[in-house]
């Protein structure tokens, strides 16, 4: 039972209690120790995969709680990433300016996208934001000043005193924005602007009766989730060294719409906690036959059945099966799983947890 | 020039009709854009290419297996995987079909790797036609013919077949037509495998301009999704039109602005018509009762 | 002056006319029923003056201004409220966030300051604290709050007309537009419903409009009824004379 006495802003506190505050001063110390045990390309792997999850915030905020379909978000993720280049190497801007003046210019793209969001539902979104993502790519693969075909190199970036020139460096800066940019995008969903997304999302005629300009707020999730991608694209510059066109396909905008599905769509720790898989399987593509127990399975198949030269789009085939198998299955997510987990090691323990219901943080 | 335009831009037109009347019937019967669509016309494009190539069967024989796959492919995935969809939202069973569109060109890309292929077809890619006094590919001719033979039988087959007009019942109003005894599961399944065949066709005649792979379908499916919404996702007879109209428009715009902005076109053009008519050119909006 | 003024409102769609020149005015204070039987126009009018719909003729003024044709969501900032009859409440969310959103215009909080509130002290935090409390206030008038923290979608049909009400007084409303407050209900959740609507009345101060199929309970709330048929005015007067005029028993007699 709630106690009334106590005090309402419990209810969106993102730490309550001393245990939670524990866990988060763990849970950082591990982050900031880790580039001690970890070897480089391993850090690249987390990188990478943190990228994504900034991508998924913003997934998360614009297709988990407004409830609106992208299907071309690699598009805002190409702008983020090539904004924060040319302005670095064109305009001479250091990256600390360049990075949030990329998010201003993608999320003004997503503002743009969000206009036809206005009129459009469903299916019809849907096509119309894939036609933007092929829009983006294509215009940047045709035109000579963004490097056409070949794409940029990306110059070291540096924070203050701090050289981004190897993973450790660019770890620790990208761990903190990925950090900060999660607590960021969980307050605004568990506040005023979070809840009317949330009514634009189950119910616009509610919405609108009760004051909530759904205008607005539509536009706005897709501003927000563009700035979102527009951060992970300056960071992708940056970690990989290098851009071309042929990063952004359409493929990589299903695979942030999938990795939302597949964490659990309304829940902030499903987004992140898809994002993450999603990301890794995006990159580990490449590696499944390194797999300890089921490469070598993989393999022989790939011999007797399939093509071994094919190997690598085992990938696809992991992501699409998860995709269905998350819908089919558990429609919560991994977030869903996580729950039932936490239900089950509650009900071990006897204390039968009288938790707040309204799902993930 | 120009008639070899527009014919090249009836017959791309030709693909991206058959795809778009593909997508609108199955979205009438499940208010679901089948994203893949395209995957499950290139998987079964492959299954052609094996039984050629592989086990010497002659184009004929080929191609019907190829049909008889992509219908029961349809199928299979409307029971299998669609009907099994718990607390089916709208995004929710979009995304399904996404995820077996990821899943079929992978396992393609797994067993046929990303070599191009030439497929082999009854008609070479050079063979001309004398329209009037200009040379047409002979090619494009056999697509359109082909594909609007299809088109129309497939419109015969909803007008006048009693599993036809029960579909159509079903696309309308499911619970009465339910009432009314018509069976309705078996019906969108077998409306899911009648799409399955149109896409398959539309592969078969894309494949020997392209060369086989697993990307093949991609253009044409996204073409397809945008003359469909660009005519409106609840009229096959838009569907068809916006096809039409996008393989004209395109190639016409490729052959006399830019060849490299032809694909962009298509969808500024979408965008344009969706602003201002946001159920597309023909299609008609559901208002919600409150 | 009259609180909410209604004159000649007509609406059609298509070809079909579903409100034809109704007129009728509503005192401050007290509270209006509109009758009718299926598809006479009620929740067609109650559209019109929520603003979801815009009248193909006629005038609505509240308070003096005009809001018919305006967006709903500037209606609803002038201190209009609705709840709906087919319930639109957020399911997944909890009780009191469904009250939360009725706080919604009264709040300042937007994308910056949310994405900030980092602690207790801040300014999104003690928005959040302030109008939690209200909402909690209105939780206890209406008796809700043992559900508190429950999901909405997993409440009883006739505890989510009461959320519905509760999140549609949260918005502080000068006239609330109740939709069909009875239906589903048995006699006595109607008589508790109708208790409800009194005191809610009473204590906030408030102008009710409000739709009812149920013939007595409008008769017993109302200070002045309308009754519709096919979208014209048939009646309009105390609850007394209506009830007695023969074209309203006609209406529903003949109606079944």
């Amino acid at each position: 039972m709630t106690d009334v006495a106590s005090d309402p802003y419990a209810d969106v506190q993102l730490l309550r209690g001393r245990a939670a505050w524990i866990r988060v001063v763990l849970g950082l110390a591990v982050l900031a120790l880790l580039p001690l045990v970890l070897p480089g390309y391993r850090l690249f792997t987390l990188n990478y995969m943190a990228i994504f999850v900034i991508v998924g915030l913003g997934m998360h905020l614009l297709v988990g709680d407004t409830g609106q379909v992208s299907l071309g978000h690699a598009g805002f993720l190409a702008i983020g990433a090539y904004a924060t280049v040319l302005l670095m190497t064109e305009l001479g801007a250091p990256f600390l300016l360049a990075l949030p003046a990329a998010a201003v210019v993608s999320a003004l793209f997503g503002f743009l996208l969000g206009l036809p969001a206005l009129r459009l539902t469903g299916p019809y979104l849907a096509i119309a934001s894939l036609g933007f993502g092929l829009a983006v790519t294509l215009i940047i693969g045709t035109s000579p000043a963004f490097g056409g075909h070949m794409g940029l190199v990306v110059p070291t970036a540096t924070v203050g005193p701090l050289r981004l020139g190897g993973d450790v460096a660019k770890y620790y800066v990208i761990a903190g924005v990925t950090v900060g940019l999660g607590v960021a995008a969980r307050n605004l969903s568990v506040t005023r602007v979070g809840r009317a997304f949330r009514a634009v999302r189950d119910s616009e005629i509610a919405a609108a009766t009760l004051g909530v300009d759904v205008a607005y707020h539509k536009t706005l999730a897709f501003a927000v989730s563009a700035a979102f991608a527009g951060v992970a694209g300056g960071l992708l510059a940056v970690t990989t060294g290098f851009i071309s066109p042929g990063v952004f396909t359409f493929t990589l905008s299903l695979m942030f719409l999938a990795m939302v599905v597949i964490g659990g769509l309304g829940s902030i720790r499903g987004a992140v906690l898809g994002s993450a898989l999603v990301g890794y399987l995006n990159l580990e593509m490449d590696a499944f036959q390194e797999l300890p127990a089921l490469g070598p399975l993989l393999e022989v198949f790939s011999e007797r059945v399939m093509s071994v030269a094919g190997l690598p789009n085992v990938g696809w085939v992991a992501t699409g099966g998860l995709i269905m198998l998350a819908i089919l299955v558990e429609p919560g997510g991994l977030n869903g799983l996580w729950l039932r987990v936490e239900k089950r090691i509650a009900g071990l323990r006897g204390r039968g947890g009288r938790r707040r219901s309204g799902g993930g943080a | 020039m120009l008639t070899q335009s527009i014919a090249g831009g009836l017959s791309a037109g030709s693909i991206y009709a058959l795809m778009a009347l593909a997508l609108v019937i199955t979205y009438k019967a499940t208010e679901v854009p089948n994203f893949a669509q395209g995957e499950m016309a290139m998987v079964s494009a492959f299954v052609a290419y094996v039984c050629v190539t592989q086990l010497q069967a002659g184009f004929t024989v080929a191609f019907t297996v190829a049909l008889v796959f992509a219908f029961l492919l349809g199928v299979g995935f409307e029971g299998l995987v669609l009907r099994r969809t718990r607390d089916p939202s709208h995004l929710d069973l979009i995304i399904v079909t996404l995820g077996f569109m990821l899943t079929l060109f992978g396992l393609a890309g797994w067993k046929w790797g990303a070599d191009q292929r030439p497929f082999p077809f009854p008609v070479s890619t050079s063979a001309v036609v004398l329209v009037g006094d200009v040379a047409v590919s002979a090619l494009s001719v056999a697509t359109i013919v082909i594909a609007l033979m299809l088109m129309l039988a497939v419109f015969a087959f909803f007008r006048f077949t009693k599993l036809g007009v029960a579909m159509r019942a079903v696309q309308q109003d499911t619970v009465a037509a339910r009432i009314n005894g018509v069976p309705a599961r078996r019906v969108v399944g077998l409306t899911f495998g009648i799409s399955s065949v149109m896409g398959a066709v539309a592969a078969l005649l894309t494949a020997p301009l392209i060369t086989l792979d697993p990307t093949l379908m991609w253009d044409p499916l996204l073409k397809g999704f945008a003359a469909a919404v660009l005519g409106g996702l609840n009229t096959p007879v838009g569907a068809v039109l916006g096809g039409y109209l996008l393989g004209v428009v395109e190639n016409l715009f490729g052959a006399y602005v830019s060849v490299e902005f032809k694909s962009v076109v298509a969808f500024l053009v979408i965008v344009v018509v969706l602003w201002f008519r946001p159920s597309g050119l023909f299609g008609r909006h559901h208002e919600r009762k409150v | 002056m009259p609180f909410l003024s209604v004159e000649g409102l007509t609406m059609r769609f298509g070809g079909l006319t579903a409100l034809d020149d109704v007129s009728f005015e509503v005192e401050r204070g007290s509270i209006f029923s509109i009758i009718g039987p299926n598809g006479s126009g009620k929740s067609t009018a109650f559209n019109c003056v929520s603003g979801i719909y815009r009248p193909s003729a006629g005038t609505i003024r509240f308070d003096g201004e005009v809001v018919s044709g305006r967006a709903p969501h500037r209606i609803a900032r002038r201190g209009i409220a609705r709840t709906f009859q087919n319930l639109e409440l957020l399911g997944s969310e909890t009780t009191i966030d469904n009250l939360m959103l009725g706080r919604h215009l009264h709040m300042r909080t937007g994308l910056w300051r949310g994405m900030a509130m980092l602690h207790g002290r801040t300014k999104a935090a003690g928005e959040e604290r302030r109008h939690r409390g209200r909402a909690q206030a209105l939780l206890e008038l209406l008796g809700l709050e043992a559900v508190r923290d429950r999901p909405v979608g997993t409440l009883p049909y006739g505890t989510q007309k009461r959320v519905e009400l509760a999140r549609a007084l949260a918005s502080e409303p000068r006239l609330l537009l109740v939709d069909e407050p009875s239906a589903g209900m048995t006699a006595e959740e109607r008589a508790e419903i109708a208790e409800v609507l009194r005191r809610v009345r009473k204590e906030l101060s408030l102008t009710i409009l409000l739709i009812e199929h149920h013939l007595q309970l409008a008769i017993d709330l109302a200070d002045r009824v309308l009754a519709l048929n096919f979208g014209r005015a048939i009646a309009l007067g105390t609850p007394e004379r209506v009830r007695a005029d023969r074209d309203v028993i006609r209406a529903y007699l003949g109606d079944g």
